[in-house]
Order: C-alpha cells, then sequence, then structure tokens
C-alpha cells in the first residue's frame, strides 16, 4: 500500500488525480482503519490531517465555517457550536464515545455518507453547505443534494471536502436531535430524527419546519411531503399524529441486525412526534393541545 | 512500502520503521513490544485499547500509527513509578474494580484522561469518560468506586 501525507489541499488534489479509485482518504481513520482490518486496504492511503487550516471552526457572517478535519470532541465543546447551532451540539455529545470523538472529523462524518451518520440529519435540517476542493476550483453543494447512496456524495473520487458552512438558524427557533440505540454511548443509531421548527412571530403556527431522519433510507434525508403538511399551520395534537405517520412512510428503511424495517418505521413515527412536541413546547413555551 | 515512526512514548523517544496500513495499536503492541495496551473489537468499540495521545483518551486501533509521529503517547506502562503504582491503578485494586482484568488497561487509561482534565469529577463526568469502555466482568458498580477513590487520592 502506498501511503502519502500531503502538506496542501493542491498536493492532495494531485494524488487524488493520479490515484484515482485505488486511493481513500483517511482523517481521523475511525471508519477506515475499520475498512483496512475487515474489508480490504486501498491501493493508496492519502493521510490529509498535516494539511494546515482545516481545523478551525469561525463565524462567517450568518453562519458558522467548519473544517473538514474539526474532530467531534472539538465541535462539543465549542461554545460557537452550542450557542448557535445547537441540534449540531447535541448529535456531536451523542457521537460515539469520547474516545472516538477525540479522534473522529466532521468531514470523515460527511464523506462517509451513512445514512446514519450522526451528524448528517442535523446538517441537512441546518441547510448545511459543503466546500468541495477540485483541481478545476471549488464547489459549493447544499446538503440536500450532496448524497448521492451509501458511501457516496458529490466528493466522489477526485473531490477534497475542506469544510461546511452551517447558516445560523432564524431567530426564534428550535431544534432537536433524537437517536434511538440501544447503548447509549458508542451504539449506530437504529434511528435518528433531526426536527427544526420556527414558530410564526404570534407563536401560534409554523412558519417553519424541517425533518431529518437518519438510518431509514440509502441517504440521510429531509421528510419533505411531512414538512410541506406542516408548514403554515398551528401544531395540534392532531396534526402531529398525521405528521408522524406521514414521516414513517416517507422512510424507505431496511431490515438489518440493528432492527427490522417495521420497527425502523414506527421509531420514525415516535421520534418525529416527540421532536414535534418538544420543539414546539421549547419555540412557544406552549404543550401541542 | 515502510515508513518510519518518530514519537514519545512514557516520555521516552523512541522511532521505528512499520508498514503504512498499521494502527497505532498494532505498533504499540508488536513492533514495540509495549503489550499492555489490549487488542479486543478492533474495531474502537470496546476501548480495550485506549491510549492517551498528546493529553486525549483515543482507541489506539482505530487510529493510523503514522499519526503518531511527533506525538506524545501514554500507555498503561507509562502510569507507575518503578514499583509504586499510580492512584488509579491502586483504586482499582482496592475496590476490586479488576476480575479478569482484560479491559482494566483501558479503563485506566480513560480514568487518568478525566483525571487529568477535571480534579473532580461529577458523576456525569465519571460515566461520560468511561462510556466507550466495555467491561464484561464488574458490573461497572465497582469501576465507578475506583473512579471516586481515585479521584479523593489524587
Amino acid at each position: 500500500m502506498d501511503y502519502f501525507e500531503p502538506k496542501t489541499i493542491n498536493e492532495a488534489l494531485a494524488l487524488l488525480a493520479k490515484h484515482g479509485a485505488e486511493a481513500k482518504v483517511i482523517a481521523g481513520g475511525t471508519d477506515v482503519m475499520v475498512d483496512i482490518k475487515y474489508k480490504e486496504e486501498p491501493g493508496c492511503l492519502i493521510n490529509i490531517k498535516k494539511i494546515p487550516g482545516l481545523g478551525a471552526i469561525r463565524e462567517n457572517g450568518g453562519s458558522l465555517r467548519i473544517g473538514a478535519l474539526t474532530t467531534i470532541r472539538d465541535l462539543e465543546t465549542s461554545g460557537l457550536v452550542r450557542d448557535k447551532l445547537p441540534v449540531l451540539w447535541e448529535a456531536s455529545h451523542q457521537f460515539a464515545s469520547l474516545q472516538i470523538r477525540n479522534t473522529a472529523t466532521i468531514g470523515g462524518n460527511i464523506c462517509r455518507a451513512s445514512p446514519s451518520g450522526e451528524t448528517l440529519t442535523p446538517l441537512l435540517v441546518l441547510d448545511a453547505k459543503a466546500k468541495i476542493a477540485f483541481t478545476d476550483g471549488e464547489k459549493t453543494e447544499p446538503f440536500a443534494s450532496f448524497f448521492q447512496g451509501p458511501g457516496k456524495s458529490s466528493v466522489g473520487s477526485k473531490g477534497l471536502l475542506t469544510g461546511i458552512d452551517v447558516p445560523y438558524p432564524a431567530q426564534g427557533s428550535r431544534g432537536v436531535y433524537l437517536k434511538h440505540a440501544v447503548r447509549g454511548a458508542m451504539d449506530i443509531a437504529m434511528v435518528g430524527v433531526a426536527v427544526l421548527i420556527t414558530p410564526d412571530a404570534a407563536k401560534t403556527s409554523l412558519q417553519d419546519v424541517r425533518i431529518g431522519l437518519g438510518a431509514v433510507a440509502p441517504t440521510p434525508l429531509r421528510a419533505s411531503k411531512t414538512e410541506s403538511l406542516l408548514r403554515g399551520k398551528p401544531l395540534t395534537a392532531a396534526l402531529v399524529k398525521e405528521a408522524a405517520a406521514m414521516a414513517a412512510s416517507e422512510a424507505t428503511p431496511i431490515s438489518d441486525q440493528r432492527s427490522s424495517a417495521e420497527y425502523r418505521r414506527w421509531i420514525v413515527e415516535a421520534l418525529t412526534r416527540r421532536g414535534l412536541e418538544q420543539t414546539w413546547k421549547a419555540a412557544t413555551g406552549k404543550e401541542v393541545a | 512500502m515502510s515508513i518510519t515512526i518518530t514519537t514519545t512514548i512514557n516520555g521516552k523517544a523512541v522511532s521505528a520503521t512499520t508498514e503504512p496500513s498499521m494502527s497505532l495499536l498494532e505498533f504499540l503492541r508488536d513492533t514495540l513490544e509495549y503489550k499492555g495496551t489490549k487488542l479486543c473489537c478492533n474495531t474502537g468499540e470496546c476501548g480495550a485499547c485506549t491510549v492517551i495521545y498528546n493529553g486525549k483518551p483515543i482507541n489506539s486501533c482505530v487510529t493510523l500509527a503514522a499519526d503518531a509521529n511527533g506525538a506524545e503517547i501514554t500507555t498503561i506502562e507509562g502510569l507507575a513509578e518503578g514499583d509504586k503504582l499510580h492512584p488509579v491503578q491502586q483504586a482499582f485494586i482496592d475496590t476490586g474494580a479488576v476480575q479478569c482484568g482484560y479491559c482494566t488497561p483501558g479503563y485506566i487509561m480513560s480514568v487518568k484522561a478525566l483525571l487529568d482534565r477535571t480534579k473532580k469529577p461529577t458523576q456525569t463526568d465519571i460515566e461520560e469518560a468511561v462510556s466507550g469502555n466495555i467491561c464484561r466482568c464488574t458490573g461497572y458498580a465497582k469501576i465507578v468506586d475506583a473512579i471516586q477513590l481515585a479521584a479523593q487520592k489524587l
């Protein structure tokens, strides 16, 4: 196996262009190392951790710019993330174990493009944008179109994710990330649901609502039909019930060792209901009636 | 292809040649003969391979050995001073927090890192610090006792 430690983004892109599909990019390594040990060694490993400037979290107007090499622990301990993007903070806090959070990077979690990636549904509801470097320049890809299948994203085999731009949610909005797993720490989510709502000024109806579903389709996805059903309406108990059932129908889960498809749909329904109830109460001070 | 790794382990500078696909755990155990760090799940889920890397607990099984270059690493072998055990090690013995012992080095490194971060850990701090470590023998209660005892002694 060939091994490289590029010192610049351009150097990394040149290596990707040269080695193509046999090259694997590694950052924290918490996923790639497992593949090397249990699946197969890539022909060439490109360790991007020596590229400077990719590990910062900084304010960028109305958004946070988060470098691809930022560790999950950096997110969890960042006052800026906790204050400005609490949904992302929650997912970071629930991410695997302390040992893994100390090494795993946000860029790795995104490029892995796993349907169950812990940070992905929060980033979807936050309307994050991926910054991807290619030899012919940087492209900005909205998360809504970033994921193409398990392990497949707009980064492809020639691009390098350099960071993400995450807009601050609207004033008065509230979000929650709910994860269903057997073991609190370490376990991969059977289902993850992120809900972000913004009530109108009078706090009587939903001005905006975004629901992200994880581990229940080939990619993390937005429950867009459910969002349309809810938008502009007052949140009643009957509407919550209808929306939760619709979210479950938007999921296309598989059965695997973690749970059956049928069980996953029930969990989507339960977590969507809880997510709507909790965010409504947090945003308006009122229980769903 | 082979690569040369120059690193500091338990305060001692070492340099060795290895394969680039090697994990830090394999490098420690098989190349450098630090057998105290344990191989168990090899997927970053059980914590038996926990070492302290630049002050932070990590799973050495899912860390690239090459990332040890220029880093400071502490393993279980680096805690005792001669015959005198580290207070965390002694606390695990005093409270009976060791049964089969296979997970113990990983636990002790997680706890050492916790007590380096905070002298007075809360129950939540303790649970979070070792939530990435699995023990199949003790039922965890005695491990929590050990951590509380170690915090008092330090």
